[in-house]
């Protein structure tokens, strides 16, 4: 069923989806499954309850909950960026979805981020099911091509790669039927300076301290992870074209092309404008160093004279002048 | 063997927790009990201690919507609401929502549709079973000053008041988005005000700060009318593992930002009301030098001290600015001599 998208569509994501969801996910599932500090009186909580202890902490005899939302973004021209989601009801069972509430919220949401539109719909599970197609279609007369997110809560630590998977819907003629099914595109995560900077600080719990010294080690760090995390790609890339050159791994062009051209690419600017900007901000930043600088040294200075003529006061005569004699 | 002593050092004068990989059962701050919040909203604990809540705990996802509410209003001022809960002397916050409300320079104040829109939004939320069992609790507010720092404002300062007088438990959160950029971390507050009258026992010291000329004197009236909480911040099991995976993928943004570019006004702004206060800061030199030695002195000091700080702060900016351009030329430039 998931095969790759043609639509030539660019899709970019923001990290505010992907917590969004995660957080609808944990909530529905909290409601679910009481903490074993409060007793419950209704004894199937309480089955509930042992059995998760015996599990583990897993829910083995229930599924996990699935939860639906819907997405909103912008589309420009064959780019869409998806920026927020808000939560949806609907039954899997009777396969109705509340129609009021879904125009509400999206009057709600209309006020405050006027540019946003309704783009698809989101929801929790390992995999794309045929009973979503359903889903996709309700939506279908409010976008006519809505996305659809999928992501995977299951926690995985050997897992690498997000578990989020956005689908299009194609029409394939399938034994000579014209049928909907739900092709896997791919996406980047496109973040606004201000989102990464708060992701980062929940992320790794930056500690927020006013001193320089704490903000230039984290301002470090973050520099450091990220080309430490260049590094290993450009290994992995070299490795791989090592193996191909040895002969261990089969020869593969589209690899190759996209290698050289990424190659070709450096250095990525070299022009005269450049450097001229370049070291323009360069300059300004020691010009700022340097005020900041003489403004420290004006200041201790008068301190120092400060606190001289308390020492060496000429007006009175206690004790002062019998030192500098 | 160096660089483990250096770490421990690092953390014991940051007082670093070691934060443990929140484990499922560690979800369970997202379950709503409601016969405890009832039974807390009966008690109200607070309305006899002015200085009850300590500590707000902030949810990722919550943090998440400010900070980018925050920053699409650009310089001028939003304001959302905040839904959450309490926990003995902490006031979580689970989630935040933005109003339809654009503040001018000194005052946001919601008017008649935002009131619509909270109670339209809560209703919608009621309907809505998964929050806490069709409740929709606002735990607070928060609004954004961007480019003059996080506390409470003249105006900010009566507003809360009010909320706390009709609506406890309330909670005011301030977020500077410029700032936040600038530095490169979250610039957040949470503060509670002091009922009309009340006098702190002692003056907790909060962290310094620069404000801008032109609001000092609103910020110094006011700042002795409210204290500021201890923010921490918490998020599920299934956050943790995506936004470690997220990571990934956002490591390039990482590399290619350049907060230099983005904020060249702000910063511009900054040093200019720094000249300023170098100006009255001169001022003052001169009067004294014939007035009485002794006390009168320390307050120049401390001016001048204070204008130093901030001037180290622009500049420590700066720096970090710079430092991630140069690393960026390196990498793409195969030949360049800084």
């Amino acid at each position: 069923m998931a095969s790759s998208s043609s639509s030539g569509l660019t899709f970019k994501l923001h990290p505010l989806v992907i917590v969004n969801i995660s957080d609808h996910y944990t909530r529905v599932k909290s409601q679910l499954s009481l903490p074993p500090s409060l007793t419950s009186t209704s004894s199937a909580a309480t089955s509930n309850n042992n059995n998760n202890n015996s599990n583990g902490g897993e829910n083995n005899q229930n599924p996990p909950p699935r939860v639906y939302g819907c997405v909103i973004g912008v589309q420009r021209g064959r780019t869409v960026e998806i920026f927020n989601s808000f939560e949806l009801i609907y039954d899997p069972s009777t396969r109705s979805l509340d129609r009021s509430f879904l125009e509400k919220k999206q009057e709600l949401y209309k006020k405050v981020f006027p540019h946003f539109y309704v783009l698809g719909w989101y929801s929790t599970g390992s995999d794309a099911q045929e009973s979503d197609m359903h889903f996709h279609k309700a939506l279908m007369d409010i976008n006519e091509s809505p996305l659809y997110v999928l992501l995977n809560p299951a926690i995985n630590p050997a897992q690498k790669d997000l578990p989020v998977t956005i689908y299009e819907s194609e029409l394939h003629v399938i034994d000579g039927v014209p049928q909907l099914i739900f092709v896997r595109s791919s996406y980047t995560i496109e973040t606004v300076e201000a989102e990464r900077i708060s992701v980062d600080h929940v992320a790794h719990l930056k500690p927020s301290g006013g001193s320089a010294a704490t903000q230039l080690a984290a301002q470090l760090t973050g520099i450091h992870s990220a080309i430490k995390m260049l590094n290993s790609r450009i290994r992995v890339l070299h490795q791989y074209l090592v193996g191909m050159q040895k002969g261990d791994i089969p020869c593969e062009s589209s690899l190759l092309r996209q290698v050289s051209s990424l190659l070709r690419r450096l250095p990525a600017v070299e022009s005269e404008k450049f450097q001229d900007d370049f070291l323009m901000e360069y300059n300004d930043t020691l010009l700022i160093t340097y005020l900041a600088m003489f403004t420290n040294c004006s200041s201790t200075m008068n301190e120092l004279v400060d606190k001289f003529n308390t020492t060496y006061d000429r007006h009175s005569r206690r004790g002062g002048r019998t030192a500098f004699i | 063997m160096d660089s483990t002593i250096a770490q421990k050092t690092w953390e014991l004068e940051n007082n670093i927790l070691a934060v443990e990989a929140p484990d499922p059962s560690s979800d369970f701050i997202f379950y709503y009990d409601e016969v405890a919040q009832a039974m807390s909203l009966k008690a109200k604990p607070w309305a006899n201690d002015p200085h009850f809540f300590k500590r707000v705990k902030i949810s990722a996802l919550a943090l998440l919507k400010m900070v980018i509410h925050a920053r699409s209003g650009g310089t001028i001022e939003v304001m959302g609401l905040m839904i959450g809960k309490t926990d003995g002397d902490a006031i979580i916050v689970m989630d935040a929502f933005a109003l339809p409300v654009e503040g001018t320079e000194t005052r946001v104040n919601a008017q008649a549709d935002a009131y619509e829109y909270m109670v339209d939004y809560s209703q919608t939320n009621k309907l809505c079973l998964t929050y806490e069992n069709g409740f929709c609790w606002f735990i607070g507010w928060y609004h954004s000053h961007p480019g003059y720092g996080c506390w409470l404002s003249g105006i900010d300062v009566s507003t809360q008041m009010l909320n706390q007088q009709f609506q406890e438990p309330f909670l005011a959160v301030v977020i500077d988005p410029t700032r936040t950029v600038s530095s490169g971390k979250v610039d957040i507050g949470a503060f509670r005000t002091y009922p009309e009258g009340y006098k702190p026992t002692d003056d907790p010291i909060s962290e310094y700060q620069t404000i801008p000329l032109n609001k000092i004197e609103d910020f110094g009236v006011h700042c002795k009318q409210y204290y500021a909480l201890n923010i921490s911040y918490f998020k599920s099991s299934l956050d943790c593992h995506l936004l470690d995976l997220l990571w990934n993928k956002y490591w390039v943004n990482t590399l290619s930002s350049s907060p230099l570019l983005g904020n060249g006004d702000y910063v511009a702004g900054q040093l200019s009301d720094l000249a300023e206060k170098l100006e009255q800061a001169e001022n003052h030199l001169t009067h004294s030098r014939i007035g009485p030695l002794g006390t009168s002195r320390k307050k120049e000091e401390s001016h001048l001290g204070k204008i130093t700080r901030d001037s180290s702060k622009i500049t420590v900016e700066q720096a970090h600015g710079l430092m991630s351009q140069v690393t960026e030329l390196f990498q793409i430039q195969r030949n360049c001599t800084p």
